[in-house]
């Protein structure tokens, strides 16, 4: 096979593959904007003819500015947290070489490897205990534990990615060392600070488990359970359904399609070379 | 390591005006600098992750039920509740079935998402942002927007893959076709939905790792002759063999502990036959309130997964000097 019909097949395979993963969330977008007609029909319809109707319905559910104020209350808390606790930890790791850092390391994979999963039984009796069963603190509480490991393990990386060579070339002009780290370094940092915090961002925003099994009032309820309250024992509102799904999707490709940008185009590329 | 070799610390001169604090707290302050800046962190794993974790130990060796959790008082019983697992047939089964689970579903992400790396590498610039983008829907959309969807998707009446299947003629009409009725159909969605989402991390993470091979390794490859293939199995695979590692491990503990794409999607059904460890662990905890239990089905699944790990663990630990 000649190498331009070749690279015609994979584009072509790329092509389909592209179709593949954009499909289900097409097919969600598009159900979405369809009205009745358009859902309760045995030959889909590929185009709707675009409603408003079930983001209407979807956001009028009860307790939706509820549901909406503890997402965004409990997420924000958390990036916070995570972020300002995990900085600290990270910067000291990547540029300080102290008793016990391997062991700190290691601290940090062991509980990045933690299965939450398998904790939920002792963190309903430990939040039981201190009072904050079916309270919000108790789901920042758990996402910040669950987020921190990988918050020091990716600014470990962003901090280190920075050659410590920029920093001691602003030492030898004169800045202190706490200067130079603030002054170069920490810039430099802005787009893995973001990156970060997106991470944390997604993690506590899609949370559903402990959301649900902790928050027993619907007043306390996160989104992610509205998205399953569609649902009664006479079917499902597919329309309603879909159109909360795309609502709670969007921040989260906003941030995501944000970090793309400025991942691209390595900043220190060039700084030091030779 | 003796000194902290905070880097370019000894060489930095001490400012020797009068209100600067004396040498010697200076000299102590520097020394507990990195240690007050993990302290926070070094708490939250100690005490708030620690403490669960060790009390998750000790309730898997207590007889701990509803009306312990309400009055207290529950009683010490030592590897019973680990024996009441072990003895019980069903949980044989669901062990099994969360590996078999497992491994399908790393096998196919890793596979589909090596794959998917190289294809970026070879695409026209229009059709690799096309595809960029759509693994980046993918890749964002929420495990439990996921499940949603593909419920959706797979709809026995309105669903959209029903009537594609029906409409290619080939295997007659799949109207009302459930999709939802047999565990090993139920499973081959909650691995779609997973290898659709988890695809993406790979794919973008080994494409990351093939840019940064130096461009001159294929090309000189390429020029002595080697094929492709060649070029992948000598030159791009050694270099990504430890980024495929990490991959591959990391995506053995999220397919193993997996809850919310095979818990929305099924909540364990039909019948039991799509409860996996996590999904066991949560029924016989919470819902029964058999804490004690559920508690030691989590000890299990723990060390479970620890066993799979341990040669990954092995690695890490002597490559630590390396972090």
């Amino acid at each position: 096979m000649s190498r331009r019909s070749s690279r015609t097949l994979l584009n072509a395979v790329g092509l389909l593959a592209t179709l593949v993963f954009a499909f289900p969330v097409y097919w969600m977008v598009n159900t979405a904007f369809k009205g009745p007609d358009e859902i309760q029909t045995y030959t889909p319809v590929f185009v709707p003819t675009p409603t408003l109707d079930n983001f209407a319905k979807a956001i009028s559910q009860p307790h939706f500015t509820d549901f909406l104020r503890n997402s965004v209350l409990v997420t924000g808390v958390t990036v916070i947290l995570a972020i300002v606790v995990g900085f600290l930890a990270a910067a000291t790791v990547a540029r300080v070489r102290f008793r016990g850092r391997a062991g700190f390391l290691l601290l940090v994979a062991v509980a990045q490897m933690a299965p939450f999963e398998a904790l939920l039984i002792p963190f309903y009796l430990v939040v039981r205990d201190i009072g904050l069963y079916n309270k919000l603190p108790a789901l920042v509480l758990i996402y910040f534990i669950f987020t921190l490991p990988f918050t020091i393990w990716s600014l470990r990386g962003f901090v280190a990615g920075i050659p410590v060579d920029l920093e001691e070339a602003a030492m030898v002009d004169g800045a202190t060392r706490f200067g130079a780290f603030m002054r170069v370094t920490l810039p430099l940092l802005a787009p893995g600070l973001v990156a970060t915090s997106i991470f944390c961002f997604i993690t506590a925003w899609n949370e559903y488990f402990y959301a649900f099994v902790f928050m027993t009032d619907a007043q306390n309820y996160t989104l992610p359970v509205w998205l399953g309250s569609f649902r009664t024992n006479f079917g499902t509102d597919w329309g309603a359904t879909m159109a909360a799904s795309t609502l709670f999707t969007l921040p989260v490709l906003v941030f995501f399609l944000l970090v793309q940008k400025r991942m691209v185009g390595g900043l220190t590329a060039g700084a030091v070379k030779g | 390591m003796t000194e902290p070799q905070a880097l370019g610390l000894a060489r930095r001169p001490v400012p020797g005006s009068a209100v600067a604090p004396s040498r010697r707290v200076r000299r102590l302050l520097r020394r507990a600098l990195p240690y007050l800046a993990i302290a926070p962190a070094l708490v939250t794993f100690v005490v708030l992750l620690g403490y669960p974790v060790l009390l998750v130990v000790q309730t898997s060796l207590q007889h701990f039920g509803l009306k312990q959790l309400i009055n207290g008082g529950a009683t010490w019983v030592g590897l019973a509740n680990f024996q009441t697992i072990i003895g019980n047939a069903e949980f044989i089964t669901v062990v099994i079935r969360t590996f078999l689970f497992m491994a399908v579903n790393v096998a196919l992400t890793v596979t589909i998402g090596t794959l998917a790396a190289l294809l970026l590498g070879r695409l026209n610039r229009a059709v690799r942002l096309l595809f960029s983008g759509a693994m980046i829907l993918a890749w964002a959309t929420p495990a439990l927007t996921g499940s949603v969807i593909f419920q959706w998707l797979f709809d026995s009446k309105l669903g959209v893959v029903n009537w594609a299947i029906g409409s290619l003629g080939i295997f007659g009409s799949w109207l009302n076709h459930s999709w939802f009725d047999t565990g090993l159909s139920t499973f081959a969605i909650i691995t779609m939905l997973i290898v659709w989402q988890s695809v993406p991390f790979i794919a973008f993470s080994l494409y990351a790792g093939i840019l940064s091979i130096p461009g001159e390794l294929p090309e000189a490859a390429r020029v002595d002759g080697a094929s492709e293939r060649q070029i992948f199995r000598f030159v791009t695979f050694p270099a990504l063999r430890p980024l495929l590692l990490v991959l591959t491990f990391l995506s053995i503990i999220w397919d193993f502990k997996v809850f919310t794409q095979v818990w929305t999607v099924a909540q364990g059904g039909p019948a039991g036959a799509t409860v996996t460890l996590s999904i066991f662990a949560y029924i016989t905890g919470l819902s029964r309130s058999q804490f004690g239990i559920g508690a030691a089905v989590s000890v299990i699944m723990v060390l479970l997964l620890l066993l799979v790990l341990v040669p990954y663990i092995h690695r890490m630990i002597k490559s630590q000097d390396e972090l």
